[in-house]
């Protein structure tokens, strides 16, 4: 591998790190390390793993088969359950849409200090701007680089000094201590949401359409979602140990956005809580513009429309008004004053419902000689895809009596 | 296409009853369970404010951050002190309630103080705050 090379990938990964983490691991990781400590950093391990595992499958199909997420959604499910499939992946699409909205305004709030209700169209619009002005990659890494700032949390954790025992244990499932079990439960569940969420993978397989992968992409495809989504996870752990040294011990269930950033400001004074902030209304603001885009693409693949942010916008104008309008409703859904915190718990529930349909399609192409021909999934991928659908499944029932019977998490 | 409505509308019927959850439980009667719960969010409130206190005292935020973030905290507490003012319970838990309602007041207080406070009054606060807060538990 050439040195230009090895830099454009060690850039992906970077720009993958900073853009792992949204909104929804904000909120769950944070949650959950507040109310059981290190005790679920094994759930973290579990969602990253089948992140890479559904990543690398539809990174693969893009490159092989040239076929985006949702194109094959319609093709394999038939139209009825794809429309269906369609319409709840929009309107998680939409929620998590408004949450990162939200979210950006949050912090452009903790930052700036100007009313709430004031900074929302000025994200809008800021968020518009960038989608619609910077290329691509530039949007990836713009905002990748600069969500970086997260790493704060990574250094904030090393200097509360965490019992390192008791955090070695957390990734060891077991028995679990405090808090009730359907408690326990919520959060394994809204953990695997944050981290499987299904429009990173739309986003993902789209993106490489776009970039036109081809054979030669394919080890590119394999250290990006490995490293990336892994070094990504990195910052879940990190979150989650803050909040399990900090947070727990005084009982602070973090309910704001600006709760994870005081952590920060706790280890590492005010420069770690503007790095904090930095990062967090980066990663966020990048993805409330992948969650937009995610759902343009998937109405444009599921209508056959010509899509692509590579295209110019008059020529795929039904993708180009798509992305648009989700941003302005997402606009007018933060508007109403609904809290992006909460917005976000139910975002991440509901698109864990959405998980099964989203990944079913990606593991029976891969598994397909037709699409794939010799590039179908090797012994190791069923296996985990396998099990991972299992899994999906498992949660995505449990998701919504879970969140009813818990009342969010609050027992 | 008949398939998936049915999913689509009981999904939608779960959406409503889980923003209903979500969202009710202000004010009315209640119970010794809802009680410990406005407690514990009380106490979180109290807790997290002492902490901003702290760390605002000792130079550690911005005094943007700490405006801005003792007033989303300060409208919770408000929130709560106000629902407890009209929530009535039964008999027994009566003490509990007035205990609590008075708290909730003097933890919204706190908070809208701290965010426009001087150096001496963050200590002041820091330990106020810390104090509602072990009382609370």
């Amino acid at each position: 591998m050439s040195v230009k090379n090895v830099l454009a990938v060690a850039l992906g990964i970077l720009s993958a790190i900073g853009g792992f983490v949204d909104i929804g691991d904000l909120v769950f990781n944070t949650q959950a390390g507040a109310t059981f400590g290190y005790q679920l950093l094994w759930v973290v391990v579990v969602g990253v793993v089948g992140i890479i595992v559904y990543s690398e499958m539809c990174g693969r199909v893009a490159a092989v088969a040239k076929r985006p997420v949702f194109d094959l959604v319609r093709e394999r499910v038939g139209f009825g359950a794809g429309l269906g499939t369609l319409i709840a992946s929009q309107i998680v699409n939409l929620m998590t849409c408004a949450a990162e909205v939200g979210g950006v305004a949050i912090c452009l709030q903790l930052l700036a200090g100007l009313p709430y209700r004031a900074l929302i169209p000025l994200a809008v619009v800021a968020l518009v701007l960038s989608a619609w002005v910077l290329p691509f990659e530039w949007i990836e890494r713009v905002f990748g680089y600069l969500g970086l700032g997260l790493l704060v949390f990574a250094v904030a954790a090393i200097k509360l000094h965490p019992d390192w025992v008791r955090v070695a244990h957390g990734f060891v499932p077991g028995h679990h201590v405090g808090g009730s079990l359907l408690v326990y439960l919520y959060f394994v569940v809204g953990l695997l949401g944050a981290a499987m969420t299904p429009y990173e993978v739309y986003f993902y397989s789209s993106g490489a359409v776009e970039d036109g992968w081809g054979l030669k992409e394919l080890g590119l495809n394999k250290v990006t979602s490995m490293i990336g989504y892994g070094l990504g996870g990195f910052l879940s752990f990190a979150l989650m140990i803050v909040a399990g040294t900090l947070f727990l011990p005084r009982n602070i269930d973090p309910q704001f956005l600006g709760t994870p950033p005081l952590a920060a400001a706790d280890a590492l004074g005010e420069v770690g809580l503007l790095l904090a902030l930095v990062g967090i209304l980066f990663a966020v603001g990048g993805a409330a513009i992948e969650t937009c885009f995610s759902g343009a693409y998937n109405t444009a693949q599921f209508f056959g429309w010509r899509w692509g942010k590579r295209e110019q916008p008059a020529a795929a104008s039904r993708f180009t008004l798509a992305w648009l309008v989700i941003f302005a409703l997402a606009f007018l859904v933060v508007m109403t004053g609904y809290d992006p915190v909460k917005l976000t718990e139910y975002s991440v529930i509901f698109s864990v419902v959405a998980l099964p349909l989203t990944y079913l399609p990606i593991l029976l192409v891969a598994n397909d000689r037709s699409y794939m021909g010799s590039n179908v999934n090797g012994r190791l991928a069923n296996v985990l895809g396998v099990v991972y659908f299992v899994v999906i499944l498992a949660i995505a029932v449990a998701a919504i009596p879970l969140m009813l019977l818990t009342n969010g998490g609050q027992g | 296409m008949s398939a998936p409505s049915h999913p689509s509308r009981a999904l939608v019927a779960l959406v409503a009853l889980a923003l209903l959850a979500g969202g009710c439980g202000a004010g009315g009667t209640l119970s010794a369970k809802a009680l410990s719960q406005e407690s514990k969010s009380l106490q979180s409130l109290a807790s997290e404010g002492a902490l901003l206190a702290r760390n605002a005292h000792a130079g550690r935020t911005t005094r943007t951050f700490t405006r801005v973030h003792s007033e989303e905290l300060y409208k919770a507490a408000s929130k709560a002190s106000t629902s407890l003012r009209a929530a009535k319970t039964e008999p027994k838990l009566e003490p509990k309630l007035r205990k609590l309602t008075f708290l909730a007041g003097k933890v919204s207080g706190d908070l809208k103080r701290l965010g426009h406070a001087s150096k001496t009054e963050q200590a002041l606060l820091a330990h106020e705050l810390e104090l509602a807060a072990r009382t609370l538990q």
